[in-house]
């Protein structure tokens, strides 16, 4: 019964085929995607991709070139921003310097028509929620950058809207602060179960948050998929380069036996990533996260992998909890490998100049041909 | 090989020559005191201002001596009573008065939309469009427009022609207190418009997106977003086109042809037709007063907008 339903029931957000051009430029491009009702979607991709402008089309700001998007089943093409149920926070916050915390809460409600006697009740209500309930008598100047975030938070919420569009708030936060306030986040969305579409270029941030990720690049969807499979199973080159720290090795195809292939680089091989099946010949890459390569100083210290090569430490950078190794390997091509080290237990340094050993498995190389 | 001569250019050594003039004449210990001499001229200008105001204040006391046409060389009140008392002079204050409010509200109304458009539109063309526009009115003088509206709207002007032609007879559209409040308008427009842009450049326009998505239409977000925060730019403007129309003297004598006089027109009467320098002085010291107060009271009311100076807090 609850399986029929679920499948009845449409996506709170669906987008087909959606394009912008903006004068010559290709912002989006055929953007399509689907996202259940409570679903937490990050859009993550490097400046310029496009995220904003797609996250905008769904706010109702500039309508497609072409394409549709649909909020709970309904095409939204012609209704404007301000009779679409949508609580959006902005890059910039745009929180209204001429009122108070509480007034830019209250805001949204007025303008919705709410009951003006169940209105500063329910104001409160939401500040409580973002932890501003004393400050809602401040002026926005008046409020830390953070506490700013939390009004923006509170002002896109409290009419309870369908939808909720995060458009890189916490960029100008500093780390520490962004990372608290992107767990925040978490709670705050679990606990009013609102659909929400965050837009990042942090990845980390992306992988702490998210239901789901969608990766963008040059406008187009690279890739949507649970945090854990963006991770393990990129679909591409640019997605394995976008999220984590990956190693390229560049050659050519020797042999292909079954989900394994063989580089014409002795010793070297990988497993075949979204599909790639290549000729033989056929250039091709293989990804290899830096924190799959094991180092030791010698050959027997890598415990059980089943290729190993012998490299030289060009750098070595001390990060806390780990160590950040830069490692030539005259095998493997001009670029040196990072290599992740987290031994906490030993701490045994490798300096720079000694000599290495590095290991891995063949199932962690993902072979592409792009 | 001789150098090339382009490697150090004629203009270089007239700028050396000039230097060394200006360091002979104007030692380098002077340097401290240049920011301080620059001000200077402001300085002198502001003074004699303040210096003709002093000789006004002196005059508006004296009275014209009716045989020898001369100010009297003993003090009196007799012209702030007559300012205050005679009915001409209540009729031109509040005529100018009135009339300056009344142009202040139009003017704002009508330029809002123009810079509006003027500084949001996305069209490069239309930005410059209304631009020049904008700027045109500048190039052309106060005296000459007050003219072209005579030539359009005279009694034998284009607007009474057209009608003509439809069959009405022509209609008195010149010399009447609208006609001179219209000339105003058209006049201050551009200052107007010029003082309200930066303002509105100043709100970002997600601003108004964030009213749009948090359900606001268009009227609600410039009843509540960008009204208030364009409020800075309406007191700017609103001053000086309040302070400009009150104090004017072009459009009053030429639209209003002497039957809508202003403050400045009766001024100007009483220094050159009736030769009464004494009640001219008087005349303009309470103008210089109104006008004071009339900005001073917006200041107390609504803060110096756009004039406020200072390092921003
Ligand atoms: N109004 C516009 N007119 C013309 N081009 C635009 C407009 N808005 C965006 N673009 C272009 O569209 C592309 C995508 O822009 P968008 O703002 O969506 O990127 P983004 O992924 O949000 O980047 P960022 O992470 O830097 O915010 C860019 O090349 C940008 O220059
Ligand atoms: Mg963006």
């Amino acid at each position: 019964m609850t399986e029929t339903m679920a499948a009845d029931a449409p996506f709170a957000v669906s987008v087909r085929g959606v394009n912008m051009v903006f004068d010559g430029v290709h912002a989006v491009r055929d953007a399509t995607f689907d996202l259940e009702k409570g679903r937490f979607l990050t859009i993550l991709g490097p400046s310029g991709s496009g995220k904003t402008t797609l996250l905008r089309m769904i706010a109702g700001f500039g309508r497609p070139t072409s394409g549709e998007v649909f909020i709970n089943g309904l095409a939204v093409g012609s209704v404007p921003p301000h009779k679409r149920s949508i609580g959006m926070v902005f890059q910039k916050l745009a929180l209204f310097p001429h009122m108070t915390a509480a007034e830019n809460v209250a805001f949204p409600l007025k303008m919705r028509r709410f009951d003006a006697r169940s209105i500063p009740d329910r104001v409160q209500r939401y500040l409580d929620l973002v932890k501003l309930g004393k400050l809602g008598d401040r002026r926005i100047h008046e409020l830390s950058g953070g506490q700013q975030q939390r009004v923006a938070i509170a002002r896109a919420l409290v009419f309870e809207p369908d939808l909720l569009l995060l458009d890189e708030p916490l960029a100008a936060l500093d780390r520490k602060l962004r990372e608290e306030m992107q767990l925040e986040f978490r709670r705050i969305q679990r606990e009013l179960d609102v659909t929400t579409i965050n837009v990042t270029h942090d990845q980390r941030e992306a992988l702490v948050v998210s239901d789901e990720i969608i990766v963008m690049d040059h406008g187009r969807i690279q890739q949507k998929a649970r945090p854990e499979a963006t991770y393990r199973q990129p679909k591409n080159a640019f997605v394995a380069n976008f999220i984590g720290v990956t190693n390229f090795i560049e050659g050519a195809v020797a042999s292909i036996d079954g989900e394994k292939i063989v580089f014409d680089r002795p010793g070297f091989a990988g497993r075949v990533g979204n599909g790639f099946r290549p000729a033989a010949g056929a250039a091709a890459r293989g990804a290899l996260r830096a924190e799959q390569i094991r180092i030791g100083s010698g050959r027997e210290a890598l415990g059980d992998v089943d290729t190993i090569f012998d490299g030289t430490v060009t750098d070595a950078i001390f990060e806390g909890e780990r160590v950040v190794y830069e490692v030539s390997v005259k095998d493997l091509g001009e670029t040196p490998l990072r290599v992740f080290d987290h031994d906490p237990v030993t701490h045994n340094q490798h300096d720079i100049g000694s000599s290495v050993a590095l290991g891995w498995n063949v199932k962690d190389v993902l072979v592409f041909g792009d | 090989m001789r150098p090339s001569r382009t490697s150090y250019p004629l203009s270089w050594r007239l700028m050396d020559a000039l230097e060394a003039i200006a360091a002979a004449v104007w030692p380098r210990s002077f340097s401290a005191a240049v920011p301080w001499l620059m001000l200077l001229p402001a300085v002198v200008l502001v003074g004699l201002l303040v210096l003709g105001l002093w000789d006004m204040a002196d005059g508006s006391f004296r009275t014209l001596d009716t045989a020898t046409f001369l100010p009297s060389d003993d003090y009196s009140l007799t012209n702030y009573h007559r300012a205050f008392t005679e009915k001409l002079f209540f009729t031109v204050a509040s005529r100018s008065l009135i009339g300056s409010l009344i142009v202040t509200a139009v003017t704002l109304i009508f330029a809002f939309p123009y810079s509006y458009v003027m500084v949001r539109t996305r069209s490069t063309v239309l930005r410059k469009f209304l631009l020049i526009a904008l700027f045109l009115p500048f190039f052309i003088g106060q005296v000459v427009r007050a003219y072209g509206w005579l030539i359009i709207l005279g009694s034998q002007g284009m607007v009474n022609e057209a009608l003509g032609l439809v069959g009405v007879s022509p209609i008195r559209l010149l010399y009447n207190y609208p006609a001179v409040l219209f000339g105003l308008v058209q006049y201050m427009l551009p200052f107007a418009v010029l003082m309200l842009a930066p303002a509105l450049t100043a709100i970002p326009e997600e601003m108004e997106s964030a009213a749009g998505s948090l359900g606001a239409n268009w009227v609600r977000t410039f009843i509540h977003v960008v009204l208030p925060l364009a409020k800075p730019g309406f007191i700017g403007a609103g001053l000086v086109v309040m302070t400009l129309s009150l104090t004017d003297f072009a459009i009053p004598a030429i639209l209003g042809g002497g039957s809508q006089d202003f403050i400045a027109n009766a001024i100007y009467d009483q220094f050159f037709r009736t030769s009464d320098q004494g009640m001219g002085a008087t005349l303009a010291l309470l103008l210089v007063a109104v006008g004071s107060i009339m900005v001073g009271v917006v200041f107390a009311l609504f803060g110096a907008g756009t004039l406020a100076i200072g390092r921003s807090k």
